[in-house]
């Protein structure tokens, strides 16, 4: 078992470049030659890479647990449909303003709440996300409740309308190539190096000036901003938003696409999306199974991998320290 | 006051004076009425036996606890209202007393790290890449090779820092402050796991750095190597100070004697002198 895990952990190395690779062709081919059905699955992919390139800042690098990033993606889709269809502002402008108000959200929510460490942190966080469903269903003058807000109108520049999916495409893309972007540059920078300490050492950070607080808020902050225009380019692509787009589920599923990915990778969010999106599909044939199987499979994964399918470097766990301690061991014998 | 008053205050007033601190854990007294002044010019030495309250002292000189009374204050600064990272901002740079390499950065980032307070752009000038920001970049990796030339660990610059043996880690934790450009070094037990080579090369070090200006305050159980490097020494006992003064006095110190050192060792310390 333990010569198999090796094993693959070496084909790994090998093909962690094939896999990004693999990603960035599938991205580029799948508009020009690919079915209407496989354009909408990628623009799905593209929709939940950008909250989880967001997570990666704040819980891969930060090392700040969130299941906060629905509740930025709710005020991104709520934002937007509020603003064009009650103010009737232009898609934009609404898409601008609600990445603004998440941002101011993150700052506000995040000064107290970043204080919380640990599972602290965690619990924090979902119950934020909880409480989202909660108020979108709860403020009905606002959000119209579990009916939702239709007709939100598509995003245009010019003659060209993203209600067309091809369109659309290409600008959900865009925007997850501005997310990696921003994610590279800032960790190559003192930012990044200063997120890696906060995460491991806040003593040793803050024994070298670091300002532990207000790197955790500067992260939760873009992690938002990520989430907030993820959200709104979704409801005006839909054009429509209702409170089950941003459930606490979806949260937690974030969470698995940046494990799966490599939660300390930059390319790692887009394959970890790509994966648990388009996966289920491999198995639709049998039906209600298909999540169970496909769920199985992950834990195998992140069993043996760690550190996610880009992440590399994981100890490779022995299957003993798996089973009960209460089974006879040598040790305990002798 | 102006900006350049709070410089020249700084410049001429630049010693950390701690007095009457007092810190209680829960019932117990950890630090008592103790006052201590780390001077720029010179390497000061703290000594005591374990639980004497020493590693208690240098957190809170450093700003990482905030004592129940008592001021610490480094020039015009209040570092015990203000905290550790404001501290390391007006120069006062520490370690820690386990080896606390940031394990997911490589050697040469940990030292980078080190220079974090070099960066005066925010977030925005990395994204923008300003030319600034760029030129910081460039200049600060430029000095990584040289630090790290200084402790011998040049060609472990892009290994994972969690990979080093103890006594490297030690050195580029040290490393790591220098890179913060200290005017007070405060180490906490540096000689702690490393070897009798070792030890000679972090004493040769040390004077190296005062050497360079920066003051030091070393908190050590190497009794020995306290004394054959430091201008003044202080000793801790219960959580206060008994003794202070050159190691010449504080050899012959009845009370440190009677407290701490035992008869026989110092008159080791002092057949070695």
């Amino acid at each position: 078992m333990r010569r198999l895990a090796t094993t693959a952990h070496a084909l790994l190395a090998l093909y962690r470049p094939l896999i990004v690779a693999a990603t960035i062709v599938a991205v580029v081919v799948i508009p020009i030659g690919g079915s209407r059905l496989w354009i909408y699955n990628m623009l799905n992919v593209a929709i939940f890479a950008l909250p989880v390139i967001g997570l990666a800042v704040i819980t891969g690098r930060a090392g700040q647990v969130s299941f906060a990033q629905t509740t930025f993606m709710a005020i991104g889709g709520y934002g937007i449909a509020i603003f064009t269809t009650r103010l009737g502002w232009n898609a934009w402008l609404g898409l601008f303003l609600s990445a603004l108000i998440a941002a101011a959200a993150a700052v506000v929510i995040g000064l107290p709440m970043l204080r919380l460490r640990g599972h602290y942190l965690a619990m924090g966080t979902f119950a934020l996300a909880l409480g989202t469903t909660s108020f979108a269903l709860a403020a009905t003058f606002l959000t119209g409740g579990s009916i939702g807000i239709s007709g939100v109108p598509a995003l245009e520049i010019g003659s060209v309308s993203f209600f067309d999916q091809r369109n659309a495409y290409f600008l959900c893309w865009a925007f997850v190539a501005l997310g990696l972007v921003v994610h590279a540059l800032l960790y190559r920078s003192y930012v990044g190096r200063a997120w890696r300490a906060v995460a491991l050492r806040e003593d040793v950070a803050a024994s070298l000036g670091v300002n532990n607080q207000w790197f955790k808020v500067l992260a939760f902050t873009i992690a938002a901003v990520m989430a907030s225009v993820a959200g709104s380019l979704y409801v005006s692509i839909t054009s429509y938003v209702s409170p089950d787009l941003y459930d606490a589920g979806v949260g937690v599923n974030l969470f698995v696409m940046l494990f799966i990915g490599g939660r300390a990778t930059l390319f790692g969010p887009v394959v970890g999306a790509a994966i648990v999106t388009l996966g289920p599909q491999v198995f639709s044939g049998i039906a209600e199974w298909q999540n169970i199987i496909f769920l199985t499979i992950l834990l195998v994964v992140i069993l043996f991998l760690p550190n996610g399918l880009l992440g590399g470097g994981a100890p490779v766990p022995r299957l003993r320290q798996w089973l009960p301690t209460a089974l006879p061991r040598k040790d305990v014998a002798a | 006051m102006s900006v350049a008053a709070v410089e020249t205050a700084r410049e001429t007033e630049a010693d950390l004076v701690a007095s009457g601190v007092r810190k209680a854990f829960g019932g117990v007294v950890a630090v008592d009425n103790a006052s201590i002044t780390v001077s720029e010019s010179r390497i000061s030495g703290l000594i005591g036996p374990n639980g004497a309250g020493k590693s208690t002292l240098l957190s809170i000189l450093s700003g990482f606890l905030r004592p129940d009374a008592g001021t610490v204050r480094l020039g015009e600064l209040d570092v015990a209202r203000r905290g550790p990272a404001t501290a390391a901002r007006h120069g006062l740079i520490r370690t820690f007393q386990a080896a606390a390499p940031v394990r997911s950065l490589s050697v040469g980032d940990n030292v980078l790290l080190g220079m974090h307070l070099r960066f005066t752009g925010g977030p925005l000038a990395v994204l923008l890449r300003t030319p600034t920001m760029r030129a910081q970049e460039r200049q600060a990796r430029g000095e990584v090779a040289a630090l790290l030339e200084d402790i011998g660990l040049s060609d472990l610059q892009d290994v994972d820092a969690g990979r080093l043996t103890f006594g490297q880690l030690r050195f580029l934790e040290i490393a790591r402050a220098l890179a913060a450009r200290p005017r007070l070094l405060l180490l906490d037990e540096p000689t702690a796991g490393l070897n009798t080579v070792e030890s000679d090369r972090l004493t040769a070090l040390i004077t190296s750095i005062s050497g360079r200006g920066v003051g030091l305050l070393v908190v050590d159980h190497n009794v020995p190597f306290l004394f054959a490097i430091c201008d003044r020494i202080t000793v801790m006992n219960y959580g206060s100070i008994i003794a202070e003064g050159p190691p010449s006095e504080i050899e012959t110190d009845p009370a440190v004697r009677e407290a701490y050192l035992g008869t026989e060792r110092i008159v080791e310390v002092a057949q070695a002198e």
